[in-house]
């Protein structure tokens, strides 16, 4: 069974971003670049079926500039058996992304895309839906729970109203939550191995079409500060000056 | 950038020279980040939510501990490879210990049994010894102990009484060694004694060997969590193979070990300051009065800013000494000689090391504590550990006196041996006064110790001006800083070297308040 894995490569989640003063961007001077977690999730996840069952091949893409290659060494490190970078320097949004994956996936002929199920640095939540759809295959998306069986996969996926058990057949999209599992500490003789996997650019298949675009990157205005009131009284008074009540 | 090995510049060269380039943290390659970030995640998970317990030395909690890093390969980072070691550098080692000491009590005990048990055994072991001992060692499976000093020979270590007798083909020890880390779960220990009361030398020492005993615990100040013991050898037999190197030349061992042992000192008293500012800077953030944070007043800015700029300067030394040792062993290592001669050659550097940070530390973690007022006097918020726990960092691997008696005295011995120069580069105010210090050539204590001051601040502000050239950045701002508090220190330490009065370069002007809200945006140092 072959596991494509892709990553992206997005600004530490954790870290405090400024957008760059003309709004064009973010201001990344500095700052530290880490697999989407999301992501990361996704490919400790096809490394503990690999672990299950040896036969597995782990292949992780990541589609971007030369930089990408710190996150797919990470994911080699993690365990994954060998890298594809789609290297552009153009822009993309989900729609892109899910062309450019569908081409990779043509390429590959993997048994399941696994994936994470947004990316912390735009949240779009979109690009697995788009690829499953664009390839005609079954998806389960949020997944908290998989278990793989012959030409199947059991997904269990938390929804508004509880868990969702689903069972489609392979080969499939499917995007991982939060829950699934908890990445492993990467060990030190693990980075070393992923020095010597293969790790193979290619140029893009596609050209990004956007349909959307980013025009302004602005922080969140400051919320002014609030005032403290004696009594119940006064709140409602003041409630009613500004014409909530 | 990898110091070229041909091109490995000398001992103590940056007294007199001033390289183009140095290596800095900001050079490791996203390899090396990606280890680093694996021991600062077991660090922040495994170690620092459970500080309380691993004071308390819960029952097996620490070789657990130490079991878990080896399995992520943390136990043997520069320890051979045919061994069960990884074959990495001592610079990367260093800064994955820097991670690895966020608590100091973990810091101690990972840092013994990952570094200075393993390094005189590394560097001068046979292959069988480094067969039989090294492979559990480097996987955290054993635990091993250095043990030098005693009751009445600490700072004066040849003068070590321990005894060691061949008879009937087995070494009888005879003995009590002090102040032993580890003591209470180690495996091995690496004993220093004298053959026949006379030849100093190196031993191996298994714990469960006859005539080997632990003693109480010691109840100390600090780090409370690591194990410190006596080990009392009463006619302990260990087999005749396990002396370690030649008999007589017990001395290259300890010294050596401890050569690299300061300088991984510098590197372990990084780690509590580094959490510290973290703590710091939330807290700072956090703690409203007035009306508004604690951060925005200038006296809590002014320590923010001063705690980024001397962690600046000491990770700018630290790291470009890691990386000349590297270019040592690149260049002589390999044999046993050639180990002694690269573990040997920065001793100058090493012991600036171990003085300069455990100094920063300790300012940083006072400071630190400070910003808390009357809470950080309490045992409820983490940082009065951090206090304590820093406290050995200047007493222990040499105290800051015996190492500044050593580092201008043997800078100046080297430059009369033609070894090394002692005409300043001059590259500073304070190489200029270093220099003219240094050539009154002073002899007694307090005059030498003003000029290892000096030399020690000569290498970090000539390491801090040239990694901020490097970086840019907030750089220019931390040796800006960096360099007003070392010019003040510099003439104080140029007054007591040679009672001349000195005038102070102007200060240069810094942006504090940027700089302490970059602490507070990077929760830590300023990267």
């Amino acid at each position: 069974m072959r596991i494509l894995v892709p990553v992206k490569r997005v600004v530490d989640p954790y870290a405090k971003v400024r957008p760059l003063a003309d709004g064009s961007g973010l201001d990344t001077t500095g700052a530290k670049f880490e697999i989407n977690p999301f992501d990361e999730i996704a490919v400790e996840e096809a490394v503990r079926r690999k672990e299950a069952d040896p036969s597995v091949e782990i292949v992780v893409v990541s589609i971007g500039a030369g930089e990408c290659e710190e996150q797919l060494r990470k994911a080699l490190a993690i365990g994954a058996d060998r890298a594809i970078l789609v290297e552009t320097s153009e822009a993309y949004d989900s729609p892109s992304i899910a062309a450019e994956l569908a081409a990779v996936v043509a390429a590959e002929s993997p048994d399941l895309v696994l994936m994470g199920k947004q990316a912390t640095d735009d949240d779009n939540n979109q690009a697995g839906q788009m690829l499953a759809s664009r390839l005609g295959w079954p998806q389960a998306t949020f997944a908290s729970k998989l278990e793989l069986g012959a030409g199947k996969a059991t997904v269990t996926r938390e929804t508004d109203t509880g868990t969702e058990t689903l069972e489609i057949p392979l080969p499939a999209v499917v995007t991982t939550d939060l829950r699934l599992n908890e990445p492993r500490y990467i060990a030190l003789p693990g980075i070393i191995k992923a020095r010597s996997k293969p790790l193979e650019r290619r140029p893009a298949q596609t050209t990004p079409r956007l349909r959307t675009r980013v025009l302004k990157v602005e922080s969140p205005p400051s919320r002014a500060a609030g005032r403290k009131v004696a009594s119940v009284d006064e709140l409602i008074s003041a409630l009613k000056e500004k014409g909530v009540l | 950038m990898q110091t070229s090995a041909s091109t490995a510049p000398k001992g103590a060269s940056f007294f007199s020279e001033t390289p183009d380039r140095i290596f800095t943290v900001e050079d490791f390659s996203s390899d090396d980040r990606l280890m680093i970030e694996t021991a600062e995640q077991f660090s922040r998970n495994e170690v620092m939510p459970h500080v309380e317990v691993i004071d308390k030395q819960e029952d097996g909690l620490m070789p657990k501990l130490i079991k878990k890093a080896g399995e992520l390969g943390l136990c043997g980072v520069d320890a051979p490879e045919a061994h069960g070691g990884l074959g990495l550098g001592k610079n990367l080692a260093a800064r994955i210990l820097e991670f690895m000491s966020l608590n100091g009590s973990f810091s101690v005990t990972y840092g013994i049994t990952s570094g200075i048990s393993q390094v005189g055994l590394a560097l001068f072991g046979t292959e069988e010894q480094k067969a039989k001992y090294l492979p559990s060692l480097t996987a955290g499976e054993t635990i091993g102990a250095y043990a030098l000093s005693e009751p009445n020979s600490g700072s004066d270590a040849l003068s070590a009484t321990t005894r060691a007798e061949l008879v009937n083909g087995q070494w009888k020890l005879n003995g009590t060694k002090m102040w032993i880390s580890n003591a209470k779960w180690a495996d091995l220990f690496l004993v220093m004694a004298k053959i026949d009361g006379e030849k100093f030398s190196a031993f191996l020492v298994e714990r469960d060997r006859p005539g080997v005993s632990i003693s109480r615990e010691e109840h100390k100040l600090g780090l409370k969590g690591s194990s410190t013991a006596r080990l009392v050898l009463e006619d302990a037999l260990i087999p005749e193979d396990n002396r370690l190197y030649q008999p007589g030349l017990g001395h290259h061992v300890a010294f050596n070990a401890l050569n690299i042992g300061r300088f991984k000192l510098a590197s372990m008293s990084m780690g509590p300051a580094r959490d510290a500012m973290g703590l710091a800077a939330a807290y700072t953030d956090d703690r409203k009065q007035f009306g508004q944070s604690i951060s925005n007043f200038g006296l809590i800015q002014k320590k923010l800013a001063t705690m980024a700029a001397l962690y600046f300067a000491t990770e700018a030394m630290v790291y470009r000494t890691g990386a000349l040792i590297d270019s040592a062993f690149e260049t002589w290592g390999g044999t046993i000689d050639g180990n002694r001669k690269a573990s040997e050659e920065y001793a100058i550097e090493c012991s600036a090391c171990k003085v300069f940070a455990t100094e920063a530390e300790a300012w940083i973690v006072d400071e630190a504590l400070q910003c808390y007022g009357g809470y950080g006097f309490t045992e409820e918020f983490p940082i009065a550990r951090h206090y304590r726990d820093a406290r050995v960092s200047r007493i222990y691997e040499g105290t800051n006196e015996i190492n500044r008696i050593f580092l201008a005295d043997r800078l100046m011995r080297w430059a009369k041996d033609g070894r090394a120069s002692v005409t300043a580069a001059g590259d500073s105010w304070i190489s200029e006064l270093a220099g003219k210090a240094l050539a009154t050539k002073p002899t007694d204590q307090i005059r030498v110790g003003a000029c290892s001051d000096l030399v020690m601040l000569a290498y970090a502000e000539q390491s801090a001006r040239l990694r901020a050239a490097q970086m840019g950045g907030a750089g220019a701002a931390m040796y800006d800083l960096f360099l007003n508090v070392a010019n003040a220190r510099a003439a104080e330490a140029y007054q007591w070297a040679t009672g001349e009065s000195v005038v102070l370069p102007a200060a240069k002007s810094v942006d504090v308040a940027e700089l302490a809200r970059r602490v507070a945006e990077c929760r830590g140092p300023v990267r």
